[in-house]
């Protein structure tokens, strides 16, 4: 009864008391969302990283770790046959790993070249899965073929501009006046896409140039297929090595410094270029049946190749490992300012309940309720009353949480900065059950530390003065 | 022997600049089954009487005993258990609380003093039935005369089966005839169940029903007599 007591209590004004359950419910739909954002993020970058960067393990020559020098490989049939039949194993990929200076016509920059099979490749890379253009190395062609990030075909300008028919034609039926004004652009091509913006502002009016620039460099840009680039390389021997190869696909990862490094082109061709043994790779990678069984793989195999360095992902790349960590902190760190701000339009509220009904505890601890009864009342009115708006707010993140988990959440107006520290633009929001119950007993605390004042103040009071008729 | 005892007992207020004598050489006994009233003009220390005997405040000097017990012996939770298992209190007004009904009320102090649920509900059935209340078992106080309402504080003191029930001025807030159905319960219980009450008033027709009467003047027991 003391618990129904103190519930119809929290109702007692109930306009007053919706005010505190509102703001509760909206700061916490804030914080849990802001959580779930955080933990999808971080767990989606985990899983693309897993995926198109570093797979799950990672076997080199312990030299080549140090200076990453081409001549520090190991014997790739030492170890395939072992662990193409190891159990949990599901991708294998032998590779070669290369510090290229690449050229076109037009500029120059430097890449990390890997050298892969692609069938290998596959089995454990998503990034034969994310060409935008072209085909992986797949095909047999007179002049090697090198597939290209599309940050990096972009940086070495294998890009053209052009205003096609078809493009013209969409644009006249869309806008008019859109349409005439790029005429004297059609079929022209461009190389760069400042060039080509100029030109646009030099023929269309300012209105529509702001308003379609942008989309319009956009769908003009092409990549130019089977361009050459020469990639310039040390051979073991320690001399420079020159060889052309052609651009037959770009990818593009949520991860633009990734896609302006790496470069793929078939092992054969990159073992003749820069004269290696091509039984011999720098790098194996593999990719394990799921992540939890990692790390006991990882464990059989350092014994097992006691003179290779066997890494799992979050020793190749820790920082990614301890984004994991630093965001459910960051969450929580989120919820707990938010708790505290909240704290004090409760702690306002409580202490208004408790002034107004001095009287009644001065009554109640008249007839014989102790202290230690009147603070639980005065406590248990606090706790539901905050976690009434807890509950409001929880429920509310759940159904956002669950409604994007499954559309995601789109943060491309934003996307360029997201994607250049690694980020993808849409977010699948994400949060473990263990979070919303730590959110709970959160909120739940702050309803108790929230009434601590609150109850002071009533437990202050003599109960013949409060009952004492003016 | 008696209930209650005072001996001897001054009480002075000198919270203030003034010092001011609420009682002074107070000497009283009260026995099981009494009907007293407390009497005496506004300010002659009525109230400070009562809530000395209830343990609500402490003398300056003297003692009280409330059955085997010297109230001065008691200090904080155990004072506040004592006034819950030992004495009943009906107040002026603010008696009841405005979210419980009629029937939550009474039950409260049971539950403050541990009786089980199924108990507390057939007591509390019981207690209203007996202050005419039967059917109000399930009103808010929100819905009940103030007559009513202060038949549901005598309900809820006879529910702590206390060894009194003090009532300070219960029947000041209330019209003629609602004071006088009130009394007439209180008669009621202390003649039939043998509840002794003490209640202090201003009303005269109260006071005549009164079997003894303290009269209260400046603090002091000007006369003390059984009618
Ligand atoms: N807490 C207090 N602090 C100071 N003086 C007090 C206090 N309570 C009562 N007094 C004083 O003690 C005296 C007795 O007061 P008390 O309330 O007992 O009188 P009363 O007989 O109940 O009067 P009333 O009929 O008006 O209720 C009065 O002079 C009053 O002003
Ligand atoms: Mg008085």
């Amino acid at each position: 009864m003391l618990l129904s007591l103190s519930w119809r209590n929290v109702w007692r004004n109930p306009t007053r008391s919706m005010v505190v359950v509102v703001a509760v419910a909206l700061g916490l739909w804030g914080g849990v969302t802001t959580m779930a954002l955080i933990n999808g993020w971080v767990k989606q970058r985990i899983a693309d990283s897993i995926q198109n960067e570093i797979s799950h393990i990672q076997i080199h020559n312990p030299e080549f770790l140090l200076n990453e020098e081409v001549d520090k490989t190991f014997n790739f049939d030492s170890v395939a046959q072992a662990l193409s039949s190891a159990d949990g194993i599901v991708g294998l990929s032998g590779r070669l790993k290369v510090f290229a200076m690449a050229q076109t016509d037009r500029a120059n920059s430097g890449l990390v070249v890997l050298g892969v099979k692609p069938n290998s490749e596959r089995s454990v890379s998503g990034i034969p899965n994310k060409l935008i253009m072209g085909s992986f190395l797949e095909g047999d062609f007179k002049t090697p073929s090198i597939v290209l990030g599309k940050k990096a075909a972009e940086e070495l300008k294998l890009v053209n501009y052009e205003l096609t028919d078809s493009i013209a034609q969409k644009l006249s039926a869309m806008e008019l006046r859109l349409g005439e004004q790029i005429q004297p652009l059609v079929g022209r091509r461009i190389r760069t896409r400042s060039s080509f913006m100029n030109a646009l502002r030099a023929e269309l009016e300012p209105a529509l140039f702001n308003h379609y620039s942008e989309t319009l460099a956009d769908s003009c840009a092409s990549f130019r297929l089977n361009g050459p680039v020469v990639l310039t390389f040390q051979t073991p021997a320690g001399e420079l090595h020159s060889a052309m190869f052609r651009v037959r696909g770009i990818y593009r990862t949520s991860n633009t410094a990734f896609d302006a490094r790496m470069a793929y082109v078939n092992f054969e061709n990159l073992a003749l270029a820069a004269n290696i043994n091509p039984n011999y790779v720098h790098e194996v990678a593999l990719l394990c049946k799921d992540n939890t069984s990692v790390v006991s793989i990882a464990q059989t195999l350092s014994t097992t190749y006691q003179n290779l360095k066997v890494r799992r992902w979050d020793e190749i790349s820790p920082e990614i490992a301890l984004y994991a960590a630093f965001g459910d902190f960051m969450g929580l760190i989120y919820i707990v300012i938010i708790l505290f701000a909240l704290a004090f339009g409760i702690i306002n509220t409580m202490m208004m309940n408790v002034l107004e009904r001095y009287r009644e505890f001065g009554m109640l601890m008249a007839i014989g309720m102790n202290r230690l009864r009147v603070y639980s009342m005065i406590m248990m009115e606090s706790v539901f009353l905050t976690l009434t708006g807890g509950v409001v707010g929880i429920v509310f993140s759940i159904v956002f949480i669950k409604i994007f988990a499954q559309t995601g959440f789109d943060f491309s107006m934003w996307a360029e900065g997201f994607e250049a520290i690694g980020y993808s633009s849409v977010v699948y929001p994400d949060i473990t059950l263990a979070n919303y119950v730590l959110v709970t007993i959160l909120v739940t605390a702050t309803g108790v530390l929230a009434s601590l004042w609150p109850a002071r103040r009533a437990l202050k009071l003599n109960p013949m003065q409060a009952l004492r008729v003016e | 022997m008696a209930i209650i005892e005072v001996v001897n007992v001054d009480k002075i207020y000198n919270d203030s600049e003034v010092k001011v004598t609420a009682l002074s050489n107070i000497n009283l006994t009260i026995e099981k089954g009494e009907f007293t009233a407390i009497v005496g003009p506004s300010g002659s220390g009525k109230t400070t009487l009562l809530n000395l005997l209830g343990g609500l405040d402490s003398p300056t000097n003297g003692k009280i005993r409330v059955g085997d017990v010297w109230l001065n012996e008691l200090k904080g939770s155990k004072l506040i258990d004592f006034r819950l298992r030992n004495i009943g209190f009906v107040f002026q007004s603010y008696n009841l609380i405005p979210v419980l009904t009629a029937g939550e009320n009474v039950e409260l102090i049971m539950q403050l003093q541990g009786v089980s649920a199924r108990v507390r509900k057939q007591v509390a059935a019981d207690m209203l039935v007996k202050v005419g209340l039967a059917d109000r078992f399930a009103s808010r106080p929100a819905k009940l005369s103030g007559g009513q309402q202060q038949r549901v504080a005598v309900a809820r003191a006879l529910a702590s089966k206390p060894q009194f029930i003090l009532a300070d001025e219960p029947t000041a807030n209330l019209d003629g005839k609602s004071a006088e159905n009130l009394l007439q319960i209180m008669e009621h219980l202390n003649r039939n169940e043998g509840v002794t009450f003490i209640f202090s008033t201003h009303d005269q027709r109260v006071m005549n029903r009164a079997r003894r009467v303290i009269l209260l003047e400046d603090g002091r027991i000007k006369s003390d007599t059984l009618q």
